[in-house]
């Protein structure tokens, strides 16, 4: 079969999979959080609410689509299908198991850092596009927070590479089914490198407990103030699918991904990639929001030093003990 | 009405708006849909399903402006849970579908009211909750308040109640998947009816103050009583008949003496000195000097001439008196209070030079009663709205309100 074409079929089939994921995971959400607030969530659509999603993008799908007069036509319409796209690039290189895997970089850790870099253009593009202050400031607050903690997200990164001495996804997550997971040993570099890894992608995808860029007490709704209808949703999608593919890098990087006994690897890797997202959402919704300055204090102050100490000592542990 | 010495602030008429109710829009997609030729079957099921999707995700832009946004908080939380039906509350019009208008809407709101629903995207609908939102409810006659936001927004449902609890809003919501699901079907839907409104009269109940309220009589009665059981304490509290009570008038040493070096010798007993319009500033300026340095208010009253008005001396010209209190900070703070009179043509100096806090004081007054204080940095009207054209405290503003003509 020709290659291109393989790999449209299969990429396509990791995008409908994982679309269709955040349905479920969209519900998970929605009744975790009514739960802990002893609320019940949606349930009058249907028995347990599995039906609440379709129903809110049927409903985001015939709102009528405004464009603020002024706002830059091409930018805003632009950022929202920009910013779901890059979110999901990086699925690209995570491997669902020893035979499902998009593309094998050599260079696969360097891929999802880069795409996930990328994904500070397209709430750029939203905040200035829509010239409404509220959004440019939502922007600016939701840059801010992502490049600073784009260190320790690296560093954090680093500390799995450095260990496992390969970049290629699929090889780390081999190195840890013939070793130990990188979380069980050495787990005084795998546990603190994981956890600040959990921390920067928190951040990075600009949600509870870092949601200071859209804090609709101060900011309305952030970037997405000005948007209707689908595109907002495209926004919302792109939040969740950032919180899914986070999930299953980490699970790759530092819970060994696909390996596990018993069940087909594809089975450890959705659950760990779901434990994960569970985890998230129960962080998510006991924690309040970070003030700014608490915020790029906690990156700057705590988690940069952690993660250079963390990488130095991951090469002391290689060159000595490894 | 007869403001001849206020000029209106800005008032520019209210053009006639036509208000869009959301019923004729249809989706392009939708469209195109429709005119496929042997798609009937499809379009009908499909309608259903967006239908089904429109009712079973109303997301609320809540426009809650006094204790009706209470209940409606009550309605989100965990006993009634809107979430159930699929509730979600955004903070930007853009992304919602219901406006619930809850609580009273005055009328420097309510042309952001306006704005903020027009930037709601299609379809849309509005819901009126509480008594206020209905109609204005006991505050309908009064000049800043809107008697009812029907007077300028398409209401879909009308949730009465003042408030209403939570779940009757949840039943207003109900009311309305109902009407957006017949709407749909293209049934005919006959508009909800306006609940009817109380008539608030003057209620019968005579004042606590009232001497012929029957069970205010027999109290003092007995307490009047030569009741050999009557203790010394409640002795203690019936006033001799015919004997007025002296009272020293309570003002302290430092603003006395102030007062004296001003040449006001005798000091009133039943209200503050009053002090002539020249010596004002010179004594605020004083008494800031010796401690006094916060400003606690400045309050006006507006007096029509006395002439044919009932108990009043007829020689009195119309005027204002403005009564003034600066207190002292920290422990055992002393107050001092003031009052100037002033005729409509008199200038009344402004404080704002010296108390910085006078400044929205004195636009408070002047917003209200139309005291132009002379020399206020900035004096624009700060809380009625800003087309009103008249000073609703003044004497001779009517006391219907519909007569305000800013409404």
């Amino acid at each position: 079969m020709n290659e291109f074409l393989q790999g449209g079929l299969y990429g396509g089939g990791i995008i409908v999979a994982i679309m269709t994921s955040l349905l479920f995971v969209l519900w998970t959400e929605r009744k975790m959080a009514a739960r802990m607030q002893s609320r019940i969530g949606p349930n009058i659509i249907d028995p347990l609410g599995f039906l609440q999603a379709p129903a809110d993008v049927l409903k985001l799908l015939q709102k009528e689509d405004i464009v603020p007069e002024k706002a830059d036509r091409a930018l805003f319409n632009y950022a929202p299908v920009l910013g779901a796209a890059v979110a999901i690039a990086v699925a690209a290189v995570v491997p669902f198991s020893a035979t499902i895997v998009g593309a094998d970089l050599d260079v696969g850790v360097l891929y999802l850092l880069a795409a996930g870099a990328v994904g500070v253009l397209p709430v750029f593009a939203a905040g200035w596009g829509s010239n409404n202050k509220f959004a440019l400031l939502g922007a600016m607050r939701a840059i801010a927070q992502s490049v600073s903690y784009e260190v320790p997200l690296v560093l954090a990164a680093l500390v799995p590479v450095i260990l496992t001495g390969s970049m290629k996804v699929s090889e780390i997550v081999t190195f840890q089914q013939n070793h130990h997971w990188l979380i069980v040993w050495p787990f005084f570099l795998g546990v603190p490198a994981f956890v600040l890894f959990m921390l920067a992608m928190l951040a990075e995808s600009n949600r509870i407990p870092f949601d200071i860029p859209e804090a609709e007490s101060e900011l309305v709704a952030g970037i997405t103030t000005e948007y209707t209808g689908m595109k907002f949703g495209l926004f919302y999608m792109a939040e969740y699918l950032h919180t899914v593919i986070a999930s299953a890098v980490a699970a790759s990087l530092f819970l060994g991904g696909y390996d596990g006994p018993f069940a087909p690897g594809v089975w450890w890797m959705v659950a760990k990639t779901f434990g994960m997202v569970v985890a998230i959402y129960y962080l998510r919704w006991s924690l309040m929001r970070f003030r700014s300055d608490q915020l790029m204090a906690l990156c700057w102050r705590w988690l940069v030093p952690t993660g250079v100490v963390l990488v130095v000592a991951s090469a002391l542990f290689v060159v000595f003990a490894g | 009405m007869a403001v001849s010495e206020t000029p209106p602030v800005v008032a520019p008429a209210p053009s006639v708006r036509t208000v869009d109710t959301g019923t004729n829009f249809r989706h392009p997609l939708y469209q195109v849909l429709l005119e496929t030729p042997g798609l009937t079957v499809g379009t009908a099921a499909l309608d259903d399903l967006m239908t089904w999707g429109l009712t079973n995700a109303m997301w609320i832009f809540p426009m809650a402006t006094s204790c009706c946004g209470i209940e409606f908080m009550a309605t989100a939380a965990s006993r009634v849970d809107i979430d159930r039906m699929g509730v979600i509350v955004r903070a930007t019009p853009r992304q919602a579908d219901v406006m619930v208008v809850a609580g009273t809407i005055t009328t420097k709101m309510a042309p952001r009211v306006l704005k903020l629903w027009e930037q709601m995207p299609e379809p849309k609908w509005c819901i009126a909750m509480g008594s206020c939102a209905i109609s204005g409810d006991f505050y309908r006659n009064l000049y800043s308040v809107v008697p009812g936001v029907d007077t300028f927004l398409p209401v879909d449902v009308y949730v009465p109640g003042c408030p209403p609890n939570p779940e009757a809003l949840m039943h207003g919501m109900m009311r309305l998947q109902e009407k957006v699901r017949r709407q749909r079907k293209g049934e005919n839907v006959v508009p909800e009816v306006k609940p009817e409104l109380l008539k608030i009269t003057q209620p019968s109940v005579p004042r606590l103050t009232d001497p012929s309220r029957p069970s205010e009589q027999s109290h003092q009665q007995e307490l009047s009583s030569d009741d050999p059981t009557t203790t010394e304490e409640t002795a203690a509290l019936v006033v001799p008949a015919g004997e007025a009570p002296t009272l020293a008038p309570l003002v302290a040493a430092d603003f006395e003496g102030l007062l004296g070096e001003l040449g006001v010798a005798t000091l009133p007993t039943d209200g503050p000195p009053i002090i002539p319009l020249a010596q004002h500033l010179e004594l605020a300026r004083r008494l800031k000097a010796i401690g006094y340095k916060q400003l606690v208010t400045i309050a006006a009253s507006h007096w029509p001439a006395g002439k044919g008005r009932k108990g009043a001396d007829a020689a009195e010209v119309e005027h204002y008196e403005i009564a003034f209190a600066v207190r002292t900070i920290g422990q055992g703070s002393r107050v001092a209070s003031w009052a100037v009179k002033a005729l409509p043509t008199e200038p009344v100096l402004t404080l704002s030079g010296i108390y910085a806090g006078a400044d929205w004081q004195e636009r408070e007054q002047f917003d209200l009663v139309g005291v132009k204080f002379a020399g206020h940095p900035d004096l624009r009207r700060i809380m009625l709205a800003e087309n009103a054209d008249a000073h609703p405290l003044r004497r001779e503003f009517p006391a219907d309100a519909h007569a305000a003509p800013w409404r």
